[in-house]
């Protein structure tokens, strides 16, 4: 029988709202990508996009605000075998959890990010988010926005992120092509998701993404992956690429993949270089006891160093 | 002969060798048979500023540290000025001869506020503020000065480079030589601590002998040291001890960000995360090491450690205060999520970021109330380096056990104490073997069908279940369901009582000392040890004195508490912080208020003739208030 990776609650959230096509999106990729739904598992904060693991039918933690990336790295450090898919919104990702953001991106674990990007905060009636741009006035705003905007993409690139690419909730179809890859990619991956929210977000609506979102992929030279093939030359190119894409933004906005590097070592590998054994016995799989009930580890031997003798 | 107990205080510069010159010492004298405890006292500083260890030698294991000193060994100006207080009756001070002229003024490295008392008590003795002027005070105070010319025996005995670069070795040999340990013990331990590099051997051990032939040919007194038959110990701090258990205890994930004194304990687990398995049996399934990962801040240490965690890995994480204030939302997080994790803090002396190096006792009451709402949470203490070990193990078995995030407090005292234990005792603590099992479909995580209050654990990868921040259902989903809510509540906190009646009261409190007893010490943490000397002292003099000695804060053993306070004649709270926290616990858990105090909060560890005196202040005087401060400390 075929998992169903929808559980059967009730999702709360406004009529119109872009989540929706994100979790059906994700299901969706999770299904085409036939995994068994006890190897993946969902990761969010806090605020609306936080309620996305408790629609997904797969192990789920609805975790703090903006510390939903540390706490699926612990899960994905621990138990490298696990798929870890993360769900957090604008604020929680870029305003309160950026440090945990930026931090990511140099270890590059193995998580799909995915920033459900509405440039509001939802949940606490509307105030702007960091991906607000300068001046803007959403309908609950009593003042225009005078904070900067910032960009996800260009700082997920300057993170260090090995994959990065950006989708829209109302194109599931490309966005759902993107969490597959990102699934399968071996490090660490952003999604910035564009979507409106039509309960604060009077500005950037369905049509206004609809009128501006153009794909990547559909230009047949877009390039945007790094590979052992490459030389230095052609690596720091398609860099520079993603790099300029990012900073499209107004009339013209690309969604699709922006940079997929695969020649980045993913942190669990990099840990197994230190850790015997690390990826073929996991943390989460290590005896840590006798059958009698003792410690398994041998003090004299283990701790031979601090021995007077 | 006499009873051998040799107080030695050996001080330098930060960067300039302290750590290794104290490490020749009690090596040196192990070899010989002897045990030797120390604690290491430093500035937040990398290079220049003083600091020094402070060791105790006895035949038995000294359990605490004393002034006067026996030896006050100084590497620079600054360790003559700054240890005036620590010389008594017979106090060694050996000295480099060159620096007899320098003037405190040049001491820039030490603190304004402190230059300023010593100038202000070598004005009062009419002394000039010179090392001389400050070693003719201490003559005066009983100490008996040795100049050495530093540079001279060092030059002569190595064939080239900076002489300075070998002070520790001398101030080193100078006093153990003195002390009467053969200079095969010095030699040994130099061809240890230098192991990889023979040159560097050589060149400490010519400096040696040369310390050793300056001292004969000066007819210098040594004093005559009994060789005693060796048998092997660990040397380990605190830090070694946290470390050590947590790796017996089963742990596989640590996180940490960089903060003194925790880090230590990360770095020696990631040191030792190749593990070496008991049996050869269990040796086939021995495809384990530890990960240890530095984490971006301590946000970051908590919520990894949680998110390891739940796929079943004992994890755990290693702070101090201003890493711990940060960890407060998490923590609350796995309270009501019920998730294992143990989170190891080593006090240091607070508020804000206070007395980073120094020690402390001041994070009890916070780490009884960290994070917000109420969940139940365990929070234990450890007062010796074993206690750290075995405490560790246990801490990570509690977490387990009880599904909840346990405090492990240990003081930066403790973290920094150097002690030398006969045996780690693999089969002490059990370690319960739980297999990751795959639940039926009808299993939910947070079943309320339970007596303990302790649902059946289950792990991400194996089981299909959901966290939430919210108060959730069974399954672990979002409610705000009012009965629901109670009854989530209700079931957490009955883990509390389960816990409370299951763990055998020597893992809670423990009364040292006869049951009847004109005194009473309460204490927690590092003052253990001198409180136990202190009583064999008065013991001695005819003052029956016993000692409650606090190891769980949450559970609180209340009624052990309350039934050994009740009978008490006298009753005197020993603690390093202001406000006598554990105090304000017991009055909190028994209503009982321990008014006869004796504090301190300048940061560095208590002695035994310090609580001795302050004892003595207090047992005679009728004065049922009182509070007694210590202030000895360099």
């Amino acid at each position: 029988m075929v998992h169903n990776f929808k559980t059967d609650l009730t999702v709360d959230w406004c009529p119109g709202c872009g989540d929706f096509g994100i979790v059906t999106s994700i299901t969706q990729a999770l299904t085409e990508l036939n995994l068994d739904p006890k190897g993946v598992v969902a990761v969010s904060g806090i605020g609306c996009s936080g309620k996305t693991p408790h629609y997904l039918n797969i192990a789920g933690a609805h975790t703090l605000h903006g510390r939903s990336i540390p706490y699926a790295t612990g899960v994905k450090l621990s138990n490298p075998k696990l798929k870890v898919i993360v769900t957090g919104g604008d604020g929680d990702m870029l305003s309160i959890g950026a440090g945990h953001f930026v931090a990511e991106g140099r270890r590059n674990s193995g998580l799909t990010i995915m920033v459900y990007d509405n440039e509001v905060y939802g949940l606490t009636k509307g105030q702007a988010a960091p991906t607000m741009s300068f001046g803007e006035q959403t309908k609950s705003l009593t003042k225009a926005n005078i904070f900067g905007k910032l960009n996800p993409i260009a700082l997920a690139l300057s993170a260090g992120y090995s994959m990065v690419a950006r989708g829209f909730s109302f194109d599931m179809k490309q966005l759902k092509e993107i969490i597959k890859t990102a699934i399968m990619h071996e490090g660490s991956t952003v999604i910035d998701i564009l979507q409106p929210c039509p309960t604060y977000n009077n500005i950037n609506t369905m049509e206004w993404y609809k009128q501006r979102v153009y794909k990547l992929e559909d230009d047949k030279s877009w390039n945007p992956i790094v590979s052992v093939e490459d030389d230095a030359k052609t690596a720091g190119d398609k860099f520079a690429n993603a790099m300029t894409k990012a900073l499209e933004w107004g009339d013209k906005i690309p969604t699709g993949i922006f940079y997929q590097n695969k020649t980045i070592p993913p942190f669990t590998k990099r840990l197994a270089k230190n850790v015997p054994n690390y990826l073929e016995v996991t943390p989460a799989e290590q005896r840590i006891a006798t059958a009698d009930g003792y410690t398994v580890v041998d003090p004299k031997e283990t701790f031979a160093d601090k021995i007077i003798s | 002969m006499k009873t051998v107990d040799i107080s030695i205080t050996i001080g330098g510069p930060q960067g300039g060798g302290i750590d290794t010159s104290s490490n020749m010492i009690s090596r040196a004298f192990a070899y010989s048979g002897y045990n030797v405890f120390g604690v290491r006292e430093y500035h937040s500083n990398i290079k220049g500023r003083h600091s020094y260890t402070h060791m105790r030698v006895k035949k038995e294991r000294p359990r605490s540290l004393r002034y006067p000193l026996d030896f006050l060994v100084a590497l620079d100006p600054d360790t003559i000025f700054e240890h005036i207080e620590d010389v008594g009756k017979g106090t060694r001070i050996i000295y480099d001869n060159s620096i007899e002229k320098s003037d405190l003024s040049q001491a820039r490295m030490i603190m304004k506020d402190t230059s300023d008392r010593i100038r202000h008590e070598l004005e009062h003795s009419g002394e000039p503020m010179t090392v001389s002027g400050t070693i003719n005070l201490m003559k005066k105070m009983g100490g008996i000065p040795i100049p050495v010319p530093f540079a001279d025996i060092v030059q002569k005995a190595i064939s080239g480079g900076v002489p300075s670069r070998y002070y520790n070795t001398l101030g080193a040999a100078l006093t153990l030589a003195i002390s009467g340990v053969d200079v095969k013990f010095l030699e040994e331990s130099i061809r240890f601590v230098f192991s990889s590099k023979e040159q560097v051997v050589e060149e400490n051990v010519s400096v040696v002998k040369a310390a050793y032939d300056y001292c004969q040919d000066n007819n210098f007194r040594t004093d005559n040291l009994e060789e005693i038959k060796r048998t092997p110990r660990y040397l380990l701090t605190g830090n070694d001890g946290g470390a050590i258990g947590k790796i017996m205890g089963g742990l596989r994930f640590q996180t940490y960000y960089p903060i003194t004194p925790a880090s230590d304990e990360s770095t020696i687990i990631e040191e030792h995360e190749d593990l070496k398995w008991i049996s050869s049996e269990n040796a086939k399934l021995a495809k384990s090491g530890i990960a240890v990962v530095q984490t971006e801040d301590e946000i970051s240490a908590i919520a990894m450690a949680s998110g390891a965690a739940i796929t079943g890995t004992r994890s755990a994480t290693a702070t101090s205060g201003p890493g711990f204030s940060l960890m407060a939302e998490a923590i609350s997080f796995a309270g009501i999520d019920e998730i294992p994790i143990v989170i190891t803090l080593y006090q240091r002396g607070g508020p804000s970021t206070g007395l980073p190096t120094r020690n402390g006792q001041s994070d009890l009451l916070f780490a009884l109330n960290t994070g917000h709402g109420e969940f139940p949470r365990m929070v234990i203490s450890s007062g010796d380096v074993e206690e750290c070990i075995y405490d560790s193990m246990n801490a990570l078995n509690y977490a387990q056990r009880y599904q909840l995030p346990v405090i492990h407090l240990i003081d930066k005292n403790l973290a920094n104490t150097s002690d030398f234990i006969p045996e780690i005792d693999a089969r002490k603590v059990k370690v319960p073997y739980v297999a990751r099992i795959v639940h039926s479909p009808e299993w939910r995580r947070y079943s309320l069908n339970t007596d303990t209050g302790i649902s059946e654990f289950g792990v991400f990868g194996k089981d299909i279940f959901w966290m939430t921040g919210d108060e959730h259902d069974e399954l672990g989903h979002v409610t705000e369901d009012s009965e629901l809510r109670d009854r989530m509540m209700v079931k957490r906190f009955r883990k509390l009582e389960v816990a409370a009646s299951e763990i055998p009261m020597s893992e809670k409190a423990i009364l040292y000392g006869p049951e009847n007893a004109d005194v009473t010490f309460v204490t927690w943490g590092s003052q253990k040890g001198p409180i136990l000397d202190v009583m064999d002292i008065l013991a001695k003099e005819g003052k029956k004195c016993n000692l409650l000695y606090l190891k769980m804060f949450q559970p609180f053993p209340s009624e052990f508490v309350k039934d050994i306070l009740s009978k008490s004649k006298m009753v005197i709270d020993v603690e390093s912080n202001m406000l006598g926290q554990a105090a304000n616990v017991i009055r909190l858990n028994t209503g009982i208020e321990i008014t006869r105090r004796i504090l301190k909060y300048n940061g560095r560890h208590m002695t035994e003739d310090e609580i001795l005196e302050a004892s003595r202040t207090i047992m005679g005087t009728n004065q049922e208030k009182i509070e007694v401060v210590l202030k000895h400390g360099a």
